[in-house]
């Protein structure tokens, strides 16, 4: 229990990119995602693009182990939807009333596959990234620092809020409350759950906003990093050439669909 | 001129009616070890934050008198500006820990990077306080990953690096076991030993302050009830508090028969064992 990340730390070229460029392969790979057509096109840019990226940071298992326990829910709901209810369509397998129709189980691939990519683009990037560095190349570009904390603060804070939680639960138990059993006395027990921590975390709240208040974190001043990025010479033209890339798709897209 | 000067200072916090501290006055020089004790609801904590600035510019309330610390008016000078020359030290370590930093050497180099410090100057303040705390061999562990013991003395670290010129800790080892009490008290002896910097300490571990404080300060319902060195406040008879053990021990003793009636009472463990060879 120690934070929220996913982030595996290795020794790799892919780790060793500048956060922007990361983040920026991150974006092109969702907007890519979303306007490729068809079925196939997302699940080659997952295995010919994603893939080999996860290669070269040595994070391929990490990577499929993430994606799966996100992505089996939306395959498994989209094929029974779309399968069952598309409006017409030719039957594939007939059970009694309901029956799977080919257009159906068509679009569900298609919408699988674009997931796929979706899920996996931002995984790949928190995966090789470190948060903080990643916040850091963004207030670097602008992004407020105090946006910057709250997204890192809650990256390590979950885990303690639901360390407080469980002691919450505990504590009411073994005065006798009754958080386990039907619906309604569940819901009886989520009041005297809920009572202490919302309260407790905001006694918290107000002995954090004095220690980063001690720390100087209200100074108007300009701010300076510890963390060091690096930045090959080449990245900048990298990230250049991703973007003009998505966007002539993008504008492919458009135009095609207009025609 | 001093450090420190409080002239009749009198503070209440929003919506309560009596208040927290009362026409209190209170000068403290450059470099002392200051220590204040006093009941709980005494003041204590209040005193701490208004020294810090926090009162009243984070709990607002009423203030009259006037405050001088480390050479600003601390009713029109902004937090962010009392942050560089007094550090705040309080009680929980856990909600000292900013949250947003990774490791422990990140977590000491926050204020310098809060305050624009430059980053080779960081990493060479940031060694330095790690060293003098004893987290040297931590510093790549998650802050989370420590005792308390250690998250304390990382509190400590990472204001005393910002080189204040006042450092305040407010109970410092009330949340502590008694092993990680014991290292925020070394580190204590140590940072009084170097003098470089005035240290106000709220503590109710006496005997530990009869040995190295130079002064106690006691509070009552926010006032100040009595000032001077731990000897002659810690072996009176006259206050609310219980003095050190030694000297509960001596009084118990001297009642009992066991001691002469006359002479001063122990403070310290070395004055215990020279009272009852004497007696």
């Amino acid at each position: 229990m120690s934070s929220f990340t996913l982030y595996q730390p290795r020794d790799s070229g892919l780790h060793r990119l500048h956060p922007l460029t990361k983040l920026t392969l991150t974006l092109c790979g969702v907007a890519t995602a979303v306007v490729l057509p068809g079925f196939w096109p997302n699940y080659l840019l997952f295995a010919l693009f994603l893939l080999p990226l996860a290669a070269w940071g040595q994070i391929v298992c990490p990577l499929l182990r993430a994606v799966w326990p996100i992505w089996w829910p939306f395959v498994l709901s989209l094929f029974l939807v779309q399968g069952l209810f598309w409006p017409g369509g030719t039957p594939i397998v007939t059970l009694g009333p309901l029956s799977f129709k080919q257009e159906g189980v068509l679009f569900a691939t298609a919408m699988a596959g674009r997931i796929l990519v979706l899920i996996g683009s931002f995984l790949l990037l928190s995966l090789a990234t470190r948060p903080d560095a990643l916040m850091n190349a963004l207030t670097a570009r602008g992004l407020s620092h105090k946006l910057a904390y709250i997204i890192l603060a809650a990256i390590q804070i979950v885990p303690r809020f639901q360390a407080k939680a469980e002691t919450i639960t505990a504590a009411q138990q073994s005065r006798g409350l009754e958080t386990q059993g039907n619906l309604l006395r569940r819901a009886r027990a989520l009041l005297p759950l809920l009572g202490p921590l919302i309260l407790s975390s905001l006694m918290d709240v107000e002995e954090r906003a004095i220690a980063l208040e001690a720390r100087g974190f209200g100074r108007r001043t300009l701010r300076t990093s510890l963390i060091l990025l690096s930045e090959q010479p080449w990245e900048k033209g990298v990230r250049a050439l991703l973007l003009l890339a998505t966007a002539v798709l993008i504008l492919a897209r458009t135009v095609l669909a207009l025609r | 001129m001093n450090l420190v000067e409080l002239h009749n200072i009198t503070y209440s916090y929003p919506r309560t009616a009596q208040p927290a501290l009362r026409d209190l006055s209170l000068a403290i020089p450059q470099g002392q070890f200051c220590t204040v004790v006093g009941v709980n609801g005494a003041g204590k904590s209040t005193l701490c934050y208004l020294l810090a600035g926090f009162v009243p510019h984070f709990y607002h309330g009423e203030l009259t008198g006037t405050a001088q610390v480390a050479g600003h008016d601390v009713a029109q000078t902004p937090l962010a500006e009392m942050a560089a020359d007094v550090g705040l030290v309080f009680a929980n370590p856990f909600n000292q820990i900013t949250g947003a930093r990774f490791s422990v050497r990140e977590e000491v180099a926050f204020g310098l990077e809060n305050m624009g410090i430059p980053r080779a100057e960081m990493l060479a303040r940031t060694e330095e306080m790690l060293a003098l705390t004893g987290l040297s061999d931590l510093a790549e562990r998650s802050p989370y990953a420590l005792s308390g013991g250690q998250q304390q003395r990382l509190a400590i670290a990472s204001v005393l690096v910002m080189r204040p010129r006042l450092l305040v800790l407010d109970e410092p080892t009330s949340q502590l076991d008694p092993a990680g009490t014991q290292e925020i008290f070394a580190l204590l002896a140590k940072l009084v030993r170097r003098g470089e910097t005035a240290v106000v300490l709220v503590s109710h571990e006496l005997e530990w302050i009869g040995q190295h404080a130079d002064r106690v300060v006691v509070l009552d319902d926010g006032r100040i009830l009595a000032d001077g060195p731990p000897r002659a406040i810690l072996a009176s008879e006259m206050l609310p508090i219980p003095g050190t053990r030694y000297t509960q021990a001596a009084r118990r003793a001297r009642a009992e028969g066991l001691a002469p009636a006359q002479g001063e009472l122990p403070v310290t463990l070395r004055e215990a064992v020279a009272f009852f060879r004497q007696a």
